[in-house]
């Protein structure tokens, strides 16, 4: 090894160990976690990862200690008197160890429900992270996510003219299907709604888009919404790579269109971490101070319109065993869990729960943004989803619905990979099949279940 | 030695947890906290959330769910434990005793038969405990030696308190006339009892408390705080 290299090798060691000493100072949430843990071992009892491969690597305790065990030893007095036999340790330098386990919590936050404490996890998972990201160590494949939609505002990297041949194409798709006109209104100033799905929902699994702009319809609000061609995609990987600014300059286009606009309601489309950083982090924690405009979420909306009796719907066009997997950001992290089972109760002829369910359900395994890393498709297919596929088949479910873009992808690879038989798409998409317009449901049968 | 332990130690033992403990307290308040955690099924805002938290701190349902005979072990050693450490209000004082007798209470039966079930449940559920840390291959992976000296500790705290509940005779009033000189600071009219197990167990009863601020067993303070994390919405 070069000079140069032992120099940053222990550069590298020594801003670790400053980022873990500067937990003392805060956030309350790591700080208590560091020192609270029972090592009681529910968590692992609990956890997709060390379900899928019950390993030392794998047990959230193990993962979270990487951190913990040089906090002891730099800040607590019993990590400092006791040393290894209070679990304290310096950290080994080893940041491709640090990495890969870090990058292998979904951040479900599963075990935080199940820990008689309350720790979360995934907290100390995202501040790994974030101690790897500012040493630029983040994988690749999540570097250059973040790089797409800090430059594009989508992480496909789409333009707005592919965004609005998109669009022209599904407005073509369902003037096919009802035979007549149903906009999707793009750029459209003092729309109230301005509707900000994952993009995967306009360029991959375009159906819950069509269930929206035909609720829409249906309700004769077709000019009270739109869509923005520089903003359609509310994915946003700060959250994932650990990085604070990142994850704010991701979002201020957002809230900026949303302003210019004029819009009363952001409306959050299909996905989980998007809705929880709108929502819970940006809104509730004022990150842009007051703000002119609410955010709101389509699945709450639409249930709510299905609730006042305003839809109508003909079942026979899902009449396949149907289940839904509660994304973990929104059941977990939002608390949006019956709106969704509404939609679905009013538009499939065979609902099934899978249990657990809610706030208790498993992570699909590709959460915490590991739904993108291809680099370790093996890990997702094999140890994170496990617990998944076991769970999906146990319902005997032929397609399961779910409001997550993260999920979506995990879920198609789970089941090209273990040759299942079923399909997976979104809630929104089971509407856009079954519900009447002018009396009829859409006429297209060719749908892939 | 008994010097020591009985007139020495007593006072350094409150002193450090008194001061860690408060020490703790005060830093986890002070220590900022930007955003909230909130973990979703939350209870209604407001009074639903304390509500919440103290069932969670006294019941613990998330535990139940999680890890059912795990709930059973810690939720029995954890009852038992506040129920000898009512008991031990008796060994301070009489003056408990005058109040539950005045209320028509049998105390000594109630003490043979509440405090023996104690006694002999907080044995079983200890020792479940430190067996679990070696039988379980998810807890045996985390456990440090500080777990496991954390419950021979215990352990051995139930042991000694049960010989003398079970085995040799205790001499209550000589206890209590200890205690009773202790806490007014009476040390010159004060007689210290004559046995040595009372003494061990007195010692690592104040090895145990002193160790609380510095060690995980702050666990039954700080759940309040990190229930509150996640419970605020
Ligand atoms: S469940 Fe909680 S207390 Fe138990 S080992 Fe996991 S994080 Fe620690
Ligand atoms: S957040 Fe999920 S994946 Fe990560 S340790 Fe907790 S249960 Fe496991």
């Amino acid at each position: 090894m070069s000079d140069e290299n032992t120099i940053s090798h222990e550069k590298v060691r020594e801003e670790v160990i400053n980022a873990i000493k500067a937990i003392d100072n805060g956030p309350q949430v790591l700080k208590l976690y560091m020192e609270m843990c029972a090592r009681c071992g529910t968590c692992a009892e609990q956890c997709p990862v060390y379900y899928g491969e019950p390993t030392k690597e794998r047990n959230p305790v193990l993962r979270s200690d990487l951190i913990r065990s040089t906090f002891k030893k730099h800040t607590t007095i019993a990590g400092k008197l006791l040393g290894a036999l209070d679990g304290a340790g310096d950290f080994d330098g080893d940041m491709e160890k640090w990495v890969t386990q870090f990058y292998e919590c979904t951040g479900c936050r599963r075990c935080a429900t199940f820990c008689p404490f309350g720790i979360d996890n995934s907290v100390i998972t995202r501040k790994g992270r974030a101690i790897a990201d500012k040493l630029g160590l983040t994988p690749d494949t999540m570097k250059s996510v973040v790089k797409t939609s800090l430059e594009t505002h989508n992480t496909d990297g789409a333009s707005p003219e592919a965004f609005k041949s998109a669009i022209d194409f599904l407005e073509e798709e369902m003037k096919d299907e009802h035979g007549i006109d149903i906009k999707i209104p793009v750029d459209v100033e003092g729309a109230e709604f301005f509707y900000v799905p994952p993009s995967g929902d306009v360029l991959v699994n375009p159906e819950a888009t069509t269930g929206i702009a035909k609720v829409f319809y249906v309700l004769g609000m077709q000019d009270n919404w739109t869509m923005s061609s520089k903003c359609f995609d509310g994915a946003n990987y700060g959250l994932f790579t650990g990085n604070d600014t990142d994850m704010k300059a991701d979002n201020k286009p957002y809230v900026d269109e949303a302003i210019s606009l004029g819009s009363k309601y952001m409306f959050m489309g299909e996905c989980g971490h998007a809705y929880r950083i709108m929502k819970m982090m940006m809104e509730k924690g004022k990150w842009w101070g007051d703000l002119p405009f609410k955010v709101v979420n389509c699945m709450e909306w639409t249930a709510d319109q299905i609730e006042a009796g305003r839809l109508e719907f003909d079942k026979s066009k899902n009449p396949m065993p149907v289940t839904y997997h509660d994304p973990c950001n929104f059941g977990r992290s939002c608390g949006i869990v019956e709106d969704p089972r509404v939609i679905l109760k009013a538009t499939c002829q065979d609902f099934r729960e899978m249990y657990p369910n809610r706030g208790e359900n498993w992570c699909c395994g590709g959460g915490g943004g590991l739904s993108a890393m291809d680099d370790i498709h093996d890990f997702r297919m094999n140890v994170s989803g496990r617990k998944k596929m076991e769970q999906v088949k146990d319902t005997g479910a032929k397609y399961v619905a779910t409001a997550c873009s993260n999920c979506k992808r995990q879920f198609m690879q789970l089941i090209e990979y273990h040759k299942a038989d079923f399909a997976v798409g979104g809630v929104h998409d089971m509407l856009s099949r079954a519900i009447m317009i002018n009396g009829k449901a859409a006429e297209r049968i060719d749908y892939e279940s | 030695m008994s010097n020591l332990i009985g007139l020495i130690l007593p006072f350094i033992t409150v002193l450090i947890f008194v001061i860690g403990m408060g020490y703790r307290f005060y830093i986890w308040t002070k220590t900022p906290q930007p955003g909230k955690m909130t973990l979703f099924p939350t209870p209604t805002p407001g009074g639903g959330t304390f509500i919440s938290i103290i069932k969670e701190s006294f019941f613990f349902p998330g535990l139940f769910k999680g890890d059912r005979s795990l709930w059973i072990a810690a939720w029995v050693f954890h009852a038992s434990l506040a129920l000898i450490i009512l008991g031990h209000l008796r060994v301070f004082s009489g003056f408990f005793d005058r109040i539950l007798i005045n209320m028509g209470v049998d105390v000594d039966l109630m003490s043979s038969t509440g405090g023996g079930a104690a006694g002999i449940l907080i044995l079983i559920t200890a020792i479940w405990l430190l067996l679990r840390r070696f039988a379980l291959r998810r807890v045996r992976e985390i456990s440090n030696a500080s777990d496991f000296l954390a419950l021979l500790l215990v352990l051995a705290i139930i042991f000694t308190g049960n010989s003398m509940r079970f085995g040799e005779h205790f001499d209550l009033e000589i206890t209590r006339n200890y205690f009773a000189h202790l806490f007014t600071f009476s040390f010159a009219e004060m007689t210290l009892p004559q046995s040595g197990i009372f003494w061990t167990h007195f010692f690592l009863v104040q090895l145990l408390i002193m160790y609380i601020p510095f060690s995980k067993i702050l666990h039954f303070g700080g759940i309040f705080f990190t229930q509150s994390l996640i419970q605020k919405s």
